[in-house]
């Protein structure tokens, strides 16, 4: 137990130790400032490597075990009771590689920060900053300190993009901030809404040990006081994800006839998606790329955007199925939207960072579009198989956007600091002139095409296959972006990288790339290679929880969700059939019968197949509590 | 270790070898040696050693696995005891079909009747699983189809059952195209060794300006050549040596951008980075189609891999034994899967409508509603989606008609890339797709198959009529050839078609290599500036008349040929064959035959305007040279090739052909009685390959190929060779065809006009759209919002403030006015003291007349 707060602890607030430190350090100490920034997310990244291998067999550590499902290395320890708020956090395979993924960008892209000459002090406390507040965000289990993380990154990058930034950097700060702060107002709403409808009595104890609840005692015996208006209300993920699918908790009418959760799943997705980002709520992301100095790039488009897309799949879905079920066309709409849109939009550019900033919205399209092909549903069969192929293309095209866009913001940056322009149209001929940059350049980029064998291919491919089996039209939609991609990245190539001369202003100072340039672009393209070679490599982290998690989807969908839409159909059929019969001469009655059945079929519809929702919810969740007590009573 | 151990290992280290050599140079080439020299001793010897390899495993396998009897070339004579009553009324199959996929027309009665009929009752026996009735015909002792070799190295994912692996599927065509294409690319490594030596100094670029308009100084990249071949050689070694279609289109990009290196690699030159890009992106757009098919297989089959595998102890069916199982034969069915997949609508409203418990226990239907479904056609389309899927992957590849456009450009590359590349390996990956995919094609998708061949063959063919630049010529003919390989495989031809595939690569590599050896001696590709060129070079002018020939199918008919003459032969007759079955579709037979004249007509015009002849420039001609000996070695080498490569071994029944019959996929012949058709166009028929070594086939198709061979070749002599027609005068005479075939029928201006702007002018909407409506929304909202503010502002200092200010000046100021009164003048004060007794007199005085009238009011209420 301690061993876990201990290294968790440590590896979130180590950075915010570190700027802690730096502040005692005279700022015309510029290199030492520099040194002890890198040897801190150095030192964080160790952690997290260490925690990354696997452990021998039978050892009890807090080193991550492959194949296991379920959280680890949990803890939950009272921070607010009187709010019922808990420092609780832990890792599985949906945040553990993006932990890694966070802690290795920020190693290198704190490296690349080396060309920041203005303010060192203040860019290397706002930098650590910043990482405590990704950390925070992939591990935390509370819903609460969740939002706290959240808001704690938004900070500094205000800054960091606002201070150390481009010639518009106010502007494009500001909206980065504002556009930002408006998901976490809408992410605020649902996270109230959530807490306020939760009640940790409906749980029952195998479910209440599974989310790691730290009260289960006081639970229990509120539970058997069974007291009217004395509702136990948590902030807790995993139990929100488990009143979710296994009570009707948030089932509960709010406003224009929907849900409670369908309005929660609405506005958290859009908190979320404002992040990753989708069209239309993206122009902010082409801005601050464009303003931000090269290292908060790279940070931006490797771990920022994943938030979004980490936020969907860790909270949107388990916690909202419902809504996530009805909802699913429109989240793989939003995303196939984005990556044509995104698409079209970066061929057009003709600022490299501009562009490179749209290939990343159309990149992300697939990440939202992996995550809602919820394709487990009665036309299947319910097989849970293919939605999970999308989501582990979902979540393994995030870990390898983030390799590749991360690198592609570095070339980018290379050759900024050199020639101080990014207009496409006045390059040319740096694979004569920088031979060696450029032979580190292309294949990034070519990672970023979705080339076999390179990291963006497998998100992209695994995603894209899993579609037809919810909807033919969006397959089709999704798979011709390959055209698209190919066509701006080559364009970009052609008008940078070849050509016979370079044909910009300040040809004199396209020096070769420095050593510590190649420092950082070789682990970036070496992963590029060993993920799309190796795949598993990543997927051996991610698959079992993933797997789980959909599989108990499937589930729901198959157990709950199906009979539910039977006996609306059936109500729906019903009153078809009822306001057929108004028709006939005895009116009077005709209108009564009617009223009442409409009353119902707005409401969980109780009579005619009603048994559907609620009762039927409640057995499956006992049913699937048996064996867990089962094998309890065998203990 | 036996044949199913050790192939794999021997073919897998041919295919790493070149991955290797890849890592090697990347990793050192510009310390190998002067400008990289030695980059190609590793390059080549890796490539060589895998030629070891695979002919190696070539032999371990036709031991293994032993030859079927021969049928043809040299089995000709066995077709002797048939006569005509093959020649049946071709309307008689093409009627009365019913509505199930595969039903028996009495087609091939006859011919199964005749108990003498050896050698095609071997093969039909062999291939049609269903006659179990051995005892019936001499199909007892029938040949099958060797087992494939299947295995796994890794997956790259696994989602429950769900896999996409990294494995191999090895059958006699892996072997065969594994010996072709390392032999191919180490002749073309020597060859590129001699061409390539400009690249070991400082290279001058005529063609890559600089802004002061003088020629580009850089220096060579020769090792930079060499690791772009080797990665090449791996990408395509790995494309055949792929256990399923997944693993296939990794290796298909992955050749797609060594293509793209390699055309790009004079990048310096606009021309070539343009053609580099097209060729990737036209690609694509095949490869948007593969991807639809891919989808349509994985979404309702769950698997990718070609041949059966077994995991965890279990068998899972791979792609054919599902499309076509065991227990049925080895026909074509719809799986399962597909049906299901068809019906996701009729499920889904079954589980809807039955009652809320039942609803989720019904989402699984029975076999019996499947079979309904089936036999009513559901799923069907997806089989068909699914062939026409994978071959727009191949169009692409192949450069098929509408895709065809990338590959003429795509002759920017250096000539020993086009050779290996642009015609002998990676263009016919598409073809070989095609081929290893059969088993899934439905009768429709063949026929599909069959129209882009024949369309692409003639469009192809008649642009290379007029073309002057002498790698166009072939590249153009290259995209003819192709189509004969596609057509072959649509009609049925499944051996015609891989047999050309074969032959082809031979000696259209032999082609290029010649054009690379005339081009590095005169230094332009232009044909008009050449001329006679066969004293200076007879060694390459030599090699390329054998070329020609074998590419025309040159032969003394029913004797011998040239390789081309026996491949390009069984294509001709089984398009006759299939006009035959389908007499609505004579067009396969024209194309095929009429191309055939074409093409003789425009390898001869090549032939004559390089070598024979006056020169066309004297200049050009003094400077020519035979080239060196390690780039004709291999020109020699390859002809020999070109000319024997489809001969039989004496005293075996080993040749390419026999090969080819094995290496034919099971199920692929119509068995006895049996007719394929399709469901969506009934009277469709695909006849069975053997029956066109028929006679009546045989002799019509032979003396049709050859008499329009020559009549294309004495057309070309009549014009290029001994001046007997003019062909300016034609030119004048058919301008507008000329100017149609000179501009290529216009294919890139109407892509350009319809694909290419519509795309600009789309994605510069949408930026446009970006920037002004979005953000423009954005920007006014901010704006907005900062106007209220402004005015809530005002209102604050004006309303609000100012009302406390006005109340706070009202109250300052009514204490200032007493102020003044406190001035200190001591007469002020008096005044104001005697003022004020007055005021309090007349006050009082005032007063009490008021309050006694007040009284009175009060008194009189």
């Amino acid at each position: 137990m301690s061993y876990e707060v201990a290294i968790l602890s440590l590896i979130v607030f180590l950075p915010s130790l570190g700027a802690l430190g730096l502040l005692l350090v005279p700022r015309d100490k510029v290199e030492a400032i520099r040194l002890i920034t890198l040897a801190v997310t150095l030192a964080v990244f160790a952690l997290t490597v260490y925690v990354a291998i696997p452990a021998d067999d039978g050892e009890a550590s807090i080193r991550f075990e492959m194949g296991q499902a379920a959280m680890q290395n949990v803890f939950n320890i009272p921070w607010i009771p009187s709010f019922n708020i808990y420092y609780f956090m832990g890792m599985d395979g949906i945040s553990f590689p993006l932990v890694i993924l966070t802690t290795f960008l920020s190693v290198l892209s704190f490296w690349a920060s080396w060309s920041v000459k203005t303010q060192v002090k203040g860019f290397c406390i706002l930098f650590l900053l910043l990482e405590t507040g990704m950390l925070g965000v992939f591990l935390a289990l509370d819903f609460f300190l969740f939002y706290i993380f959240w808001e704690v990154m938004l900070l500094p990058m205000y800054f960091l993009i606002g201070v150390w930034g481009g010639p518009r950097r106010e502007y494009a700060a500001i909206k980065f901030f504002l556009y930002t702060l408006l998901g976490s107002v809408f992410m605020l709403i649902a996270i109230l809404m959530l807490y306020f409808a939760s009640d940790l009595r409906q749980l029952d104890e195998p479910q209440l040990a599974a989310a790691h609840v730290a009260n289960v005692d006081e639970v229990l015996t509120a539970k058997q006081a069974a007291a009217e208006g004395a509702e136990m209300h948590t902030f807790n993920l995993l139990a929100l994800m488990q009143m979710g699918q296994h009570t009707d908790l948030f089932d509960a009418p709010l406003l224009f006839g929907y849900s409670l959760q369908w309005w929660a799943f609405l506005l958290l997705f859009i908190g979320f998606v404002i992040k990753v980002p989708v069209v239309p709520l993206h122009t902010w992301l082409p801005d601050a790329h464009v303003e931000a100095p090269t290292p908060i790039s790279m940070i931006l488009a490797g771990v920022l955007l994943k938030m979004g897309g980490y936020g969907i799949i860790r909270i949107c879905y388990p916690i909202c199925p419902d809504a996530g079920f009805d909802l699913a066309y429109l989240v793989c709409g939003i995303g196939v939207l984005s990556m044509v849109y995104g698409a079209f939009a970066a061929m057009a550019q003709t600022d490299f960072k501009r562009l490179v900033a749209y290939s990343s919205v159309s990149h992300m399209g697939y990440v939202v579009l992996g995550l809602g092909v919820w394709s487990a549903w009665a036309p299947t069969n319910f097989d849970w198989r293919y939605w999970s192929m999308g989501v582990n293309g979902a979540m393994f095209q995030m870990i390898g956007h983030g390799v590749s866009s991360a690198g592609m913001f570095f070339m980018v940056g290379v050759i900024y600091d050199r020639v101080h322009h990014r207009n496409l149209n006045e390059f040319g001929g740096l694979f004569r002139r920088m031979p060696l940059y450029a032979g580190l350049a292309v294949p990034i980029f070519f990672a970023g095409l979705g080339l076999p064998g390179l990291c963006g291919f497998i998100g992209e491919v695994f995603v894209t296959l899993s579609v037809w089996n919810y909807s033919h039209v969006l397959a089709v939609i999704a798979a011709s972006v390959v055209i698209l991609t190919a066509g701006y990245i080559l364009w970009a190539i052609q008008r940078v990288y070849l050509g016979p001369e370079y044909k910009g202003p300040h040809g004199d100072a396209l020096t070769p790339i420095t050593l510590r340039e190649q420092a950082i672009a070789w682990p970036l393209i070496v992963f590029a290679i060993l993920f799309g070679v190796y795949p598993r490599c990543v997927f051996d982290y991610m698959t079992p929880t993933i797997n789980a998690q959909v599989q108990e989807l499937a589930e729901w969908t198959r157990d709950v969700k199906t009979p539910r839409l039977a006996a609306e159909k059936a109500a729906e059929e019903a009153a078809a059939a009822k306001s057929a019969d108004q028709d006939r001469p005895s009116r009077p009655v005709a209108e009564k019968q009617d009223g009442t059945v409409g009353q119902l079929s707005l409401v969980a519809p109780t009579d005619t197949g009603a048994p559907a929702a609620t009762p039927a919810a409640r057995a499956v969740s006992a049913e699937r509590a048996a064996p867990l007590a089962l094998a309890r009573a065998v203990d | 270790m036996d044949a199913n151990t050790i192939i794999p290992i021997l073919l897998g280290a041919a295919w790493l070898l070149p991955l290797a050599s890849f890592v090697t140079i990347v990793l050192a080439g510009p310390r190998m040696g002067k400008a990289g020299s030695a980059a190609a001793g590793v390059a080549t010897s890796a490539i060589l050693i895998g030629f070891v390899l695979s002919a190696t495993s070539l032999m371990i396998w036709l031991v293994a696995n032993p030859l079927p009897e021969p049928h043809h070339p040299g089995g000709h004579h066995e077709a002797e005891h048939h006569d005509a009553e093959h020649d049946i009324p071709a309307g008689e199959h093409a009627t009365g079909n019913g509505s199930t996929p595969f039903h028996a027309v009495a087609f091939l009665a006859d011919d199964s009747a005749d108990p003498s009929d050896d050698a095609h009752a071997d093969a039909d026996g062999a291939e049609a699983g269903h006659q179990n009735d051995a005892g019936d015909h001499a199909a007892a002792e029938a040949y099958t189809a060797p087992t494939p070799i299947v295995g796994t190295w890794y997956s790259l994912g696994e989602f429950g059952s769900l896999r996409i692996d990294i494995g191999y599927y090895i059958d006699t065509l892996t072997v065969v195209m594994f010996t072709m294409v390392t032999l191919i690319a180490s002749c073309i490594h020597f060859y590129a060794i001699g061409y390539m030596h400009d690249e070991l100094h400082d290279y001058t670029d005529p063609l890559a300006p600089t802004a002061d308009g003088q020629p580009l100084h850089r220096p060579g990249r020769f090792h930079r050549f060499f690791q772009y071949l080797s990665l090449f050689c791996f990408s395509m070694l790995g494309l055949v040596y792929a256990g399923n279609i997944a693993m296939v289109f990794v290796f298909w990009e992955l050749v797609g951008i060594c293509s793209y290196f390699l055309i790009g690699f004079y990048f310096e030159r606009h021309s070539a980075s343009t053609a580099a890009n097209k060729a990737f992106i036209v690609n694509r757009v095949g490869d948007f189609g593969f991807i639809i098919g891919l989808m349509a297989l994985w979404a309702s089959l769950g698997t990718f891999a070609f041949g059966d595998q077994v995991v965890d102890g279990q068998t899972q069916p791979g792609i054919f034994s599902l499309v076509r199982p065991a227990d049925h034969s080895h026909k074509l069915i719809v799986p399962a899967g597909m049906v299901t997949a068809a019906a996701a609508d009729e499920i889904n409203e079954a589980v809807l409508s039955a009652p809320p418990t039942e609803a989720a226990a019904s989402a699984q239907p029975s076999a019996a509603a499947i079979d309904q479904w089936r036999s009513e056609g559901y799923g069907y389309w997806l089989l068909v989606i699914a062939g026409l899927g994978v071959f727009c992957g191949c169009v692409g590849k192949s450069a098929q008609f509408p895709l065809h456009v990338w590959l003429p450009d795509a002759m920017e590359g250096p000539t020993p890339v086009s050779a290996l590349v642009h015609s002998a390996t990676m263009v016919a990956a598409g073809v070989y797709l095609v081929g290893r995919f059969y088993p899934v094609f439905t009768p429709e998708v063949l026929l599909v198959i069959t129209y882009v061949g024949a369309v692409t063959l003639f469009i192809a063919a008649t642009i290379a009529i007029t073309a002057t630049d002498i790698k166009r010529v072939l590249a153009y003919s290259t995209v003819s050839q192709l189509g004969y390989m596609m057509l072959a495989l649509g009609v049925g031809g499944w051996v015609a078609g891989m047999f050309h595939l074969v032959t082809h690569a031979f000696f259209k590599s032999l082609l290029f290599m010649c054009s690379g050896s005339v081009i590095h001696a005169c230094h332009t590709n232009e044909m008009t500036e050449m001329g006679g060129l066969r004293k200076k070079m007879p060694w390459t002018a030599y090699t390329m008349l054998v070329g020609c020939l074998a590419i025309i199918g040159a032969a003394i008919p029913f004797v011998v040929g040239f390789s081309g003459y026996y491949s390009k032969d069984s294509i001709v007759a089984q398009s006759l064959l299939f006009w035959q079955a389908n007499p609505s579709h004579p067009w396969p037979f024209y194309a095929a035959a009429g191309g055939a004249a074409i093409t003789a007509f425009y390898m001869f015009r090549l032939w004559f305007m390089t070598f024979a002849g006056e020169p066309r420039n004297h200049h050009v001609y003094e400077h020519a040279h035979e080239s060196p000996k390690v780039m004709y070695m291999p020109l020699v080498v390859l002809a020999v090739f070109a000319t024997i490569v489809a001969w039989p071994v004496p005293l075996t029944n080993l040749s390419l052909n026999n090969m080819l019959e094995q290496a034919r996929p099971t199920g692929m012949l119509p068995g006895d009685g049996e007719v394929w058709s399709g469901v969506l166009m009934d009277n469709l028929v695909i006849p069975n390959e053997l029956l066109s070594h028929e006679l009546d086939i045989h002799v019509p198709a032979t003396l049709i190929a050859s008499g329009t061979a020559m009549l294309g070749l004495l057309l070309a002599v009549a014009f290029y060779g001994v001046g007997a027609l003019d062909p300016n005068e034609v030119r004048q005479r058919f301008k507008l065809i000329y100017w149609w075939l000179w501009n290529k029928w216009m294919f890139d201006e109407l892509y350009d006009a319809v694909f290419v702007r519509p795309v600009h002018f789309v994605s510069r909407t949408i930026a446009n759209i970006d920037r002004t409506l979005i953000d423009g929304l954005i920007n006014n909202l901010a704006l907005g919002v900062r106007r209220i503010a402004d005015i809530d502002g005002l209102i604050d200092k004006y309303v609000v403030d100012g009302l406390v200010n006005r109340t706070a000046s009202c109250i300052y100021s009514s204490g200032l006015a007493p102020r003044r009164v406190q001035n200190g003048r001591l007469q002020t004060y008096v005044v104001w003291i005697v003022a004020g007794t007055a005021a309090i007199f007349v006050l009082s005085e005032y007063l009490g007349w008021l309050s006694w009238g007040l009284g009175i009011t009060t008194a009189f209420k």
